[in-house]
């Protein structure tokens, strides 16, 4: 701040008694208000003001508007507080005159008044102007600090968002902005109604990771998402992330599931070429599923949870494939994962019997065992057979209690018969899993014990599968229920790989021959000197009598016609099985075809009873 | 969900700011109503508050001239508050002109306000951080373009550190600050206490709770406890107006009134 005197005021200056005047005035301000200048500072300005006043008091006829320009002047040199003009003016009433050796003759005395008056109307005015000036800054500075944390929020926010809605590692889209979009279709304000969806997921991601490190994983993740992402078809309407190693496509304005499945097809071939890591090419493949149809009525959000699930079925198909969702199948999936889950609950109910199916001895007609088929007798879907949830009670596991049930309550029932008609054997199917469990010839043993079945009377059916692979465990147990005096047979035979040297060292009763080779199949065509079995029935007189060379018993299954019958009779066949000899029926059936039989040899010995009618259930 | 670091401070006009208040004890006009009553409250409870805070203002002018007169001319001023006359920068820049500043303050209104008086300053700047993230100061951009950390610094601790709860670890935090900056800097601190007046500064720091920044007095041993690890320039830790006052009438017949502890150290 320079506040340098004028320059008429030199003289007045020079007066004795301004030094004073000036150190009082400065003395007083200080006290009343503080700026951070230096003393010296502020004695200069102090001083300068002085000098004015005085020319202002004693000058002819007296400088208008003078005091009022000390006035604001005093603020702006910072002294603006009310202090400042109390001290101001006291310094000066009280002060001035005396110190300056002015007679306070009537006219200076107005004089002196009048510029008082002013200097206090051009302090007031000026700091009044300050204030407001000050208040308009403060204002403009809230406004602009609330306009800037607003803009800061929205940038904030569209960060957020973007966090929010994209995958961090590969800058795609996410699953949450993918539902989105989903549901902005659905809401159906767009010209288009068929949308597609292709979830794509690398199989066996974890191997790599696993094997290669996260940051391979990563790596490989990236490329994947920049292959996806450079194709250019232009229905992609968007390529997201949806988890760690799975990646969704939705294709907009599709005509039909073909128009989706061609994109997927795109991308499996952009998969396809090989990934290179730091030199080194690591191999994947990718599995896609596909599902395609409207957005309308919330239908986009079901066809992502349609892509997922013929995903699902491509991973279970092989895997480096690609499956369309098809509804059928899926119901499918969904009937067989309710009875799974209703399972345990139906065994504890109860709700699992046994049916048993007449075996016969092929020479006599005579019926000579039966087999336990497990039901379930179903509280909606009524009785259901066993081909219809055995598969999955092995797949839970639960086929182990069940097959324990089930194996108890043929035991007790054959048991019965045995006052009917002795030496009727009940043939049970075991699983693998329960030959794989400790303590299962244990098991056997005690329900023969509790239901009084001679050992020799029940019959084991095991699969070929079962003893392909003989481990320990398995070998242990059809050793035990050797000991135990119970028969095993192979069950099937002849569809699978069945190891024959098996058949020779292993402890076995019989062979059930399957269905499949009972009926007769299409003459191949004859080519001379073609070395192979001319006919069926050379065929399975081969089979019966390798049976029979390794001194089996062997029955044949799925015979449904009295032709059939003699064929195999024919064959020197031990047993038969099937609809020609009778259904599965429930217990009392069976006692009542007994007692029929044992009535018929009464009369009319050494005859064949006629098969009886088909009962249906 | 906690808010993303990244979010920025909200503006709530409605809470009393203690930047607009302390403006209005020191006699300006850069102040709301809601400020104003909040400032006219704390004057009740201790009524020569206005001299609190000029004193307190004239221990800022103090420093920076010591530091200058110690060849510093950088300056980082956190808990700067509304720019009023007697400006860091202005001070600071009488003496070198190429002298450059840094403010930093939590208030965004005292920030904007700031930035707005330092238009057209190509040495000086002000920045919205908050005293707690010393890493998020020091890392600033502006502070990096503006400040050469290999330099001596005059660290500016204004009658900010008592709005650091013990919670928050204040001493840690001002080790960090001053850590980072290079031998030589300097480090001024001002302190409210209730040491001398535990009722009236004690219902004044108990008004400050309704401001954002409330107020945790401190002892006169705990205020020396900021400067461990610093030389402590003379007189050490002492009451506000007996910092090498300019003139003993600057001083007072009762300096302890003042009720604000004050002291630079020096970095080795």
């Amino acid at each position: 701040m320079s506040d340098r005197p004028a320059a008429d005021g030199l003289d007045d200056r020079s007066r004795p008694g301004v030094e004073e005047f000036v150190t009082a005035w400065a003395t007083a301000l200080h006290r009343a208000h503080y700026v951070p200048i230096s003393a010296e500072q502020r004695r200069r300005i102090v001083a300068g003001l002085a000098d004015r006043l005085v020319t202002a008091v004693l000058a002819e006829p007296g400088e208008p508007g003078g005091g009022r320009r000390i006035g604001t002047d005093l603020v702006a040199a910072g002294f603006g507080s009310p202090e400042a003009l109390g001290g101001t003016i006291a310094v000066i009433g009280s002060r001035f005159l005396g110190e300056l050796g002015i007679t306070a003759d009537p006219t200076i005395a107005a004089r002196l008044n009048r510029l008082l008056a002013d200097l206090a109307a051009g302090f007031t005015s000026a700091a009044h102007d300050l204030s407001l000036r000050a208040q308009d800054t403060v204002r403009l500075a809230a406004l602009a600090a609330r306009t800037q944390a607003e803009e800061a929020l929205r940038v904030s926010e569209a960060r957020f968002r973007r966090f929010a809605t994209h995958d961090q590692l590969t800058g795609l889209p996410n699953l949450t902005l993918l539902t989105e979009q989903l549901g902005r279709l659905s809401a159906a304000q767009l010209p288009i109604d068929r949308v597609g969806v292709c979830c794509l997921d690398v199989d066996d991601f974890a191997a790599v990771n696993d094997v290669l490190g996260y940051q391979v994983g990563d790596l490989l993740l990236r490329e994947i998402a920049d292959r996806v992402g450079a194709l250019t078809d232009r229905r992609i309407d968007l390529v997201a992330r949806l988890d760690s190693d799975r990646f969704a496509i939705l294709v907009r304005d599709t005509t039909c599931a073909g128009d989706a499945v061609k994109i997927a097809d795109q991308a499996l071939a952009a998969l396809a070429a090989p990934f290179r890591v730091n030199g080194t090419e690591v191999p994947l493949t990718v599995s896609a599923g596909v599902a395609e149809g409207t957005v309308a009525d919330g239908g986009a959000a079901t066809l992502m949870r349609a892509s997922e699930i013929a995903l699902h079925w491509a991973k279970a198909d092989g895997k480096a494939t690609l499956r369309q969702f098809d509804q059928d199948r899926s119901n499918a999936d969904a009937e067989r994962y309710r009875l799974s889950a209703a399972m345990p609950a139906a065994l504890r109910r109860g709700e699992f019997t046994a049916a048993y199916q007449p075996i016969v001895a092929l020479r006599s007609g005579q019926l000579t065992g039966v087999e336990a088929l497990a039901r379930w007798q179903h509280p909606q879907l009524g009785l259901l057979s066993a081909a219809r949830f055995i598969e999955l009670a092995e797949r839970t596991g639960l086929v182990v209690p069940l097959g324990r049930q089930l194996l108890e309550q043929a035991c007790r029932q054959a048991s019965r018969w045995q006052r009917v008609q002795p030496g009727l054997y009940v043939s049970v199917n075991v699983s693998v899993r329960q030959l794989r469990r400790n303590g299962f010839a244990g098991a056997v043993a005690q329900i023969l014990d509790r239901t009084g079945l001679p050992p020799h009377l029940l019959q084991l059916e095991v699969t070929e599968q079962a003893v392909i692979d003989l481990t320990g465990i398995v070998t242990e147990t059809l050793a035990a229920l050797m000991k135990l005096g119970v028969r095993i047979v192979i069950d099937d035979f002849g569809i699978g790989y069945a190891n024959l040297a098996n058949l020779r060292s292993l402890p076995l009763h019989g062979l059930k021959l399957d269905a499949s080779l009972t009926r007769s199949s299409a003459q191949p065509a004859r080519r001379p000197g073609a070395r192979r079995p001319g006919t069926d029935d050379d065929f399975l007189s081969t089979v019966v009598s390798l049976g029979h060379k390794l001194g089996l018993v062997v029955t044949a299954e799925g015979i449904e016609t009295a032709q059939q019958a003699r064929r195999l009779t024919a064959t020197g066949c031990d047993n038969g099985q099937g609809w020609h000899f009778g259904r599965p029926v429930p217990p009392h059936e069976i006692t009542a075809r007994i007692v029929a039989q044992q009535h018929h040899d009464a009369v009319s010995p050494g005859t064949e009873l006629p098969a009886l009618p088909i009962q249906q259930r | 969900m906690e808010r993303p670091d990244w979010a920025p401070a909200d503006v709530d006009l409605s809470r009393p700011s203690v930047a607009r208040a302390y403006d209005y004890w020191l006699g300006g006009s850069h102040n709301f109503e809601v400020d104003r009553e909040f400032a006219r409250q704390a004057l009740a409870a201790v009524p020569d508050l206005r001299l609190v805070a000029r004193a307190n203002r004239e221990f800022l002018h103090r420093a920076v001239r010591f530091m200058l007169d110690e060849g510093i001319r950088q300056f980082l001023d956190i808990g700067s508050g509304i720019p009023t006359v007697g400006n860091v920068h202005e001070i600071a820049q009488q003496v070198d002109p190429d002298s450059r500043v840094v403010y930093v303050d939590i208030d965004p209104v005292a920030v904007t306000h700031s930035t707005h008086i330092l238009a057209g300053q190509p040495n000086a700047v002000a920045l919205l951080e908050d005293l707690r993230h010393p890493e998020a100061v020091l890392d600033h951009p502006e502070v990096r373009r503006l400040l050469d950390l290999d330099r001596p610094v005059g660290l500016l601790l204004v009658s900010v550190v008592h709005a650091v709860p013990d919670q928050d670890d204040p001493y840690g935090l001002i080790r960090r600050l001053w850590t980072a900056l290079a031998p030589g800097s300097c480090v001024a601190i001002s302190h409210v206490t209730t040491d001398s007046r535990p009722d009236e500064m004690g219902e004044g720091a108990r008004l400050s709770g309704r401001t954002n920044t409330p107020v945790t007095a401190r002892t006169r041993t705990q205020v020396e406890d900021f400067f461990a690890g610093l030389d402590l320039v003379e007189p050490g830790v002492v009451w506000s107006p007996l910092w090498r006052p300019e003139s003993s009438a600057d001083v007072g017949e009762h300096p302890e009134r003042m009720s604000f502890y004050v002291g630079v150290g020096r970095r080795r």
